[in-house]
């Protein structure tokens, strides 16, 4: 059961990540990684890691994929036109990418080192280290301080974006 | 998980589905007398007593109304993005637990069967992640239908449930916070033996009630369908049955977001001072639950036509510059409150 599960879930995610990439509309090219996304949150889900996949649908399905649709609305943008750019160089760029991407992916797989978490094998401490419980211990009491900066940051680009934004006084 | 557990969840799911589009048909009689009353006319009073068959009339209706695709719509969006609209309007209400639960044996074996369809760890979180989905169907029948109405009230929509949401799920926390988790029945818990949380985060009630309003798109937020400047918004050009679709998704989210307020700040299904258990507890209980979530229906058809709808830019001050400011006002005051030992 839970082998199929994974197997459907695999195949939408990689079926309508395909669908992303080679819909010329992106409207219907959002709404893919949509479906992707969710896919993904279920993986989470299997993975002992339910926090993720409340944080994954949250954000990036419900924020910044609407953000996305609604730039794309905003600027009616309708279906890509094939420019017929079939140069070569962008095509070796390509296939070095997928290339390094897969290797990773594969190194990873083979050397079974998946988590790096100790006792990873054994589902039950699998399942304590992916509560919600334990992701806030890690964060806010062993990497309290890198977690703080790391906001101190984002709220620095932040007002960097609305500064930008801002137009100058006449 | 065993067979039982299966067949009763699948059960309490089915349930779930049936009660909130069984809750629809109710809902729009309750509007369409409430508004009467509101303003002192009579309303739908000749199908059935009192008007009470009204809904199905309606229903009829739609069914036999012709069902008319623009010819220039995205044909397959248009046609999915009800359907989008309604999916997490329905499901939403699984991690709401609506009773006490109560012990049964099957076949020598006892079971604890919960009120609930899915007791997860992140249930709040699931909430949030459904709600947020719930945008999709909107933008998606402005964008398909090719008109620039229905493009503007997606738009909107967007924009309004994005930050509405903020303001929700600061106010949210301010919950969370004391009740140390995610899961609602524990919050139903705590509150069973403290005061309810309206009473000591009145604040952060009021900036949940008015952001739930907002998600729900109902008046005085519902700019996605403003029919003063809009026609119709996003479902301008939507008929018969699709349009119902819109329709009961409206209903079914205002249902789930009085079920999440019950359960939040007015203690869920439990009854204060009353301790009862077994089969009396569970009656008891699901009967309190639905007393205080169908008050809080009653004051959705309440304001709705008390308050005029606001303006689309009043509408984003108050969401950022109002809403958001009092959220995280309350979330100091929830910390504070919960080191001090104060709630």
């Amino acid at each position: 059961m839970e082998l199929a599960l994974f197997i459907v879930c695999a195949a939408v995610a990689i079926l309508f990540a395909l669908v992303v990439v080679t819909h010329p509309d992106p409207v219907r090219s959002v709404l893919a990684l949509v479906v992707t996304f969710f896919a993904l949150a279920i993986l989470y889900v299997q993975l002992a890691a339910p926090l993720i996949a409340a944080l994954q649908i949250i954000v990036y399905a419900g924020a910044i994929l609407v953000l996305f649709l609604f730039v794309i609305m905003l600027l009616n943008a309708g279906p890509e036109k094939d420019t017929g750019d079939r140069s070569r160089l962008r095509t070796i760029i390509s296939l070095l990418t997928a290339a390094g991407l897969g290797g990773m992916i594969a190194a990873r797989a083979w050397l079974n080192q998946s988590t790096g978490i100790e006792g990873a094998d054994n589902p039950s401490s699998l399942a304590a280290e992916g509560s919600v419980h334990a992701v806030a211990r890690v964060l806010f009491d062993r990497y309290l301080f890198a977690f703080e900066l790391v906001s101190i940051v984002l709220l620095a680009a932040l007002v960097g974006a609305l500064v930008l934004t801002k137009k100058e006084p006449a | 998980m065993t067979t039982f557990d299966l067949t009763i969840g699948a059960i309490k799911a089915a349930i779930i589905v049936g009660v909130l589009q069984g809750c629809v048909p109710i809902l729009v009689w309750v509007e369409r007398r409430g508004s009467a009353l509101i303003q002192d006319r009579l309303g739908p009073n000749r199908v059935g007593p009192f008007g009470l068959l009204q809904p199905m009339a309606d229903a009829l209706k739609f069914i036999f109304k012709e069902d008319i695709i623009p010819s220039s719509a995205d044909k397959f969006l248009y046609v999915l993005a009800p359907v989008m609209t309604l999916l997490p309007a329905l499901t939403t209400f699984c991690v709401i637990p609506w009773g006490p639960g109560i012990d049964v044996t099957f076949r020598g074996v006892a079971h604890h069967v919960s009120f609930q369809v899915a007791d997860v760890d992140i249930g709040v979180l699931v909430i949030l992640a459904l709600v947020a989905t719930g945008v999709y169907g909107i933008v998606v029948a402005g964008w398909s239908s090719n008109n620039k109405y229905s493009m503007m009230g997606g738009l909107r929509s967007s924009a309004q449930i994005i930050s509405y949401e903020l303001a929700m799920g600061l106010a949210i926390i301010g919950v969370i916070l004391p009740v140390a988790s995610l899961r609602l029945p524990a919050v139903v818990e705590y509150q069973r033996h403290h005061l309810w949380f309206v009473f000591t985060q009145p604040v952060g009630f009021l900036t949940f009630l008015i952001a739930g309003f907002a998600e729900t798109n109902r008046l005085p937020f519902d700019m996605p369908e403003a029919d003063s400047e809009l026609v119709a918004g996003y479902h301008t050009e939507y008929s018969s049955m699709k349009f119902a679709l819109f329709f009961m998704a409206e209903y079914a989210n205002m249902v789930t977001s009085s079920a999440l307020a019950v359960t939040l700040y007015f203690g869920g299904w439990s009854v204060p001072f009353v301790e009862a258990s077994g089969i009396p507890g569970a009656i008891l209980g699901i009967g309190a639950f639905a007393f205080k979530v169908a008050f809080f229906l009653w004051l959705f058809v309440w304001v709705r036509w008390t308050l005029p709808r606001y303006r689309y830019d009043q509408l984003m001050r108050l969401g950022w510059k109002v809403l958001v400011p009092l959220a995280a006002l309350n979330l100091l005051w929830s910390s504070t409150a919960t080191l001090m030992g104060w709630i």
